[in-house]
């Protein structure tokens, strides 16, 4: 097949030897950038979802699975965007999820461990690495931000369900205490002592006569897969209107 | 000198009274009680004979914290709508350095939430076990929907190392018990760390072997909705080595699956627990005295509190003002004027009849100011709290009183 001149320009700019850009520029910028990526993830999801990833006692079968995913989205997806436009990467969803990871785990660590003594098996970090991949490789195969969001978002929020459900399942498990049977969760969430947050705070489900057939679980995850959709598009409109040079027309503009 | 030394100068001076100031600062010691303003504080919540049974034990070893709260009849009408209706009895101290292992509350366990109601009394009982070593200040506390939480009276707890070990043990409902402590640590963490490697993989791949700042060279130049494949971008060999890691993830997910269901088989979702308690005898017994609203005046310079009201005994038998208690502090009824007393004049015995009878209740204790219960200029100039009277044979009433604070500006 005949290859227009066009094409092999690229493909000659896509191995070109540069001068002054070498690897180590790579190196800085994905080092570099991995603090403020991280940070940034990970403030949003406190800033919407902080108590339902501090601890067990919260991370319930309703509301865990619509705030969280939705929270941790926005970050990622807006990496998406810019990654896949500049680079070619479907890595941004991923990214952002390594990141927050690491950062999620010096802070849960150092904050909550170290400095006031909570249990980790208490206070452990939800993972997002497994939606992330999902995500990602959607936006791979459909090229399609549009299909991303739609496909890959739903993907992400069910995949983040399952792949937490899973070091969740312990602690669901019944226990005898003050008289009641309660979840090895509750009684953690009660026994270490978390001062000036009574447990009234707590939003996990408390029943309702609209849920369906009992089935809180199956409601929340279609509602969660929702809003995740709408997540994504809240990180595209930041990864397409800030971040995104020039920013300063994009200031003025709005 | 240079613009630059000054600025040098400057940064320098701004880190060293930087490092000063948080070098001196002293280690704080309280719950941010004393924030919270006075007149709020002594019209909420009353705490009745608060007491610790111990205030050193070993870890793992326990202490009970008793008393009795009272939500007073004189709840603001600005807090929870005026209408307390969800609390929460809890401790309060620096994180989890002790542990509530059992609460009642008016003789029953209570896990969690309670209900609650204006006026209501609440005779507790928490049983707390030492975890942190070190000298610890615990509260017991009262929080209310809509409100806040107020504290209680506090004790320094000394918790010292237990040289036998110590485990926070609970007893699962399909058999054995599991220490909260560590328990499930080691899966969790090697869940998260293998999620975590797939995703660093994933990056390790697009990353490492492939340019990354230079593509922009080329990805400027073409649609956003392509892979950039016929310019070498993404390659056949990408797509089909992600597929891979997507089947990786899944079979991951799939194992860690079947896992949790083999070994977990039972569980639950967390247990929201929410009832309203007994009432306590005390809350059905006849009412002794009735306190009108009375007059108090303080005198900064002899840290003095004076109460002056009227008190009518409704019963048929002498009742005894013993105590007078507000938000965590306590007087008992004494002659000689100090920190702890209350004298009562002219007399602590009043005696029965229909005719209120005029009492003046008069407090020389630094706590006031210590404490910031004097609420001048505070938007209510009130002194508020509770009276307890006993009678002959042994029964307890407890008695709001409510006096208006006449400042004395010098």
């Amino acid at each position: 097949m005949a290859v227009d001149s066009k094409t092999l320009e690229l493909r000659q700019l896509v191995n070109k030897k540069y001068k002054y850009i070498d690897r180590k520029w790579d190196a800085v910028f994905w080092i570099t950038a991995a603090f403020v990526v991280g940070a940034a993830a990970d403030i949003t999801k406190q800033l919407f979802a902080g108590d339902w990833d501090f601890w067990t006692d919260w991370k319930d079968r309703q509301w865990w699975p619509i705030i969280t995913p939705f929270a941790i989205i926005i970050i990622g997806s807006a990496l998406q965007y810019i990654q896949w436009l500049a680079w070619r990467f479907p890595t941004g969803m991923t990214y952002t999820a390594v990141c927050m990871f690491l950062c999620t785990l010096i802070g849960r660590w150092l904050q909550w461990g170290a400095f006031v003594y909570y249990p980790m098996n208490f206070v452990w970090p939800a993972t997002m690495v497994a939606a992330a991949i999902f995500a990602d490789w959607v936006l791979l195969k459909t090229k399609s931000f549009v299909l991303t969001s739609v496909i890959g978002g739903i993907l992400f929020a069910v995949t983040w369900w399952i792949s937490n459900y899973i070091p969740m399942a312990p602690f669901l498990q019944p226990a005898q205490w003050m008289d009641r049977v309660v979840t090895v969760a509750d009684v953690q969430g009660i026994e270490y002592v978390r001062s000036q947050t009574p447990e009234y705070l707590r939003i996990i489900e408390s029943g309702s006569l609209r849920t369906f057939l009992g089935e809180t679980q199956y409601v929340s995850l279609v509602f969660g897969a929702t809003v995740a959709v709408a997540g994504y598009w809240v990180g595209q409109f930041i990864g397409r209107g800030l971040a995104i040079w020039p920013i300063g027309r994009f200031m003025k503009k709005w | 000198m240079t613009m630059r030394r000054r600025i040098r100068r400057v940064l320098w001076a701004t880190i060293v009274a930087g490092a000063l100031l948080v070098g001196s600062a002293p280690a704080a010691s309280a719950h941010g009680e004393r924030a919270q303003e006075a007149f709020l504080r002594m019209r909420t919540v009353a705490w009745i004979d608060t007491t610790f049974s111990r205030t050193t034990v070993r870890q793992g070893e326990t202490f009970t914290i008793t008393g009795t709260a009272k939500i007073l009849d004189a709840w603001p009408t600005r807090l929870a709508a005026g209408n307390p209706n969800t609390g929460f009895m809890g401790i309060i101290a620096p994180g989890p350095v002790v542990l509530l292992k059992e609460r009642t509350i008016n003789g029953v366990s209570v896990p969690t939430r309670i209900d609650i109601r204006r006026g209501g009394i609440y005779e507790f009982s928490m049983t707390v076990a030492g975890r942190r070593p070190g000298r610890w200040h615990v509260h017991p506390s009262f929080s209310v929907k809509g409100a806040g939480t107020l504290l209680g009276p506090g004790e320094w707890i000394t918790v010292e190392e237990n040289p036998d070990g110590f485990t926070n043990d609970v007893q699962l409902v399909g058999g054995g018990t599991v220490n909260l402590e560590n328990y499930q640590l080691t899966p969790v963490w090697i869940w998260l760390i293998l999620t975590f490697l797939i995703g660093l993989a994933w990056m390790i791949y697009w990353t490492v072997p492939k340019r990354t700042v230079t593509n922009l060279a080329v990805t400027s130049q073409i649609p956003l909705n392509t892979d950039g494949m016929e310019y070498g971008l993404i390659t056949k060999k990408d797509h089909r080595n992600m597929n891979w890691f997507v089947i990786g993830t899944i079979l991951l997910l799939a194992v860690g699956w079947i896992w949790q269901s083999a070994a977990f088989p039972d569980k639950l979702p967390q247990q929201i627990i929410q009832f309203a308690p007994p009432e306590p005898a005390i809350a059905s017994a006849p009412v002794l005295a009735e306190a009108g609203v009375g007059t108090a005046r303080y005198d900064s310079a002899s840290d003095t509190m004076t109460i002056e009201t009227e008190i009518t005994n409704r019963s048929q038998e002498p009742i005894n003002l013993t105590q007078f208690t507000t938000t965590t502090l306590r007087w008992t009824t004494g002659s000689a004027a100090g920190p702890g007393t209350v004298q009562v004049a002219p007399d602590s015995t009043i005696e029965p009849g229909s005719a209120p009878t005029p009492v003046t209740l008069t407090i020389k204790d630094p706590a006031w100011e210590a404490e910031h219960l004097v609420p001048i200029g505070e938007s209510q100039l009130l002194i508020s709290g509770v009276m307890v009277f006993e009678t002959a044979d042994g029964q307890v009433n407890f008695t709001e009183l409510e006096a208006n604070l006449q400042p004395r500006f010098e």
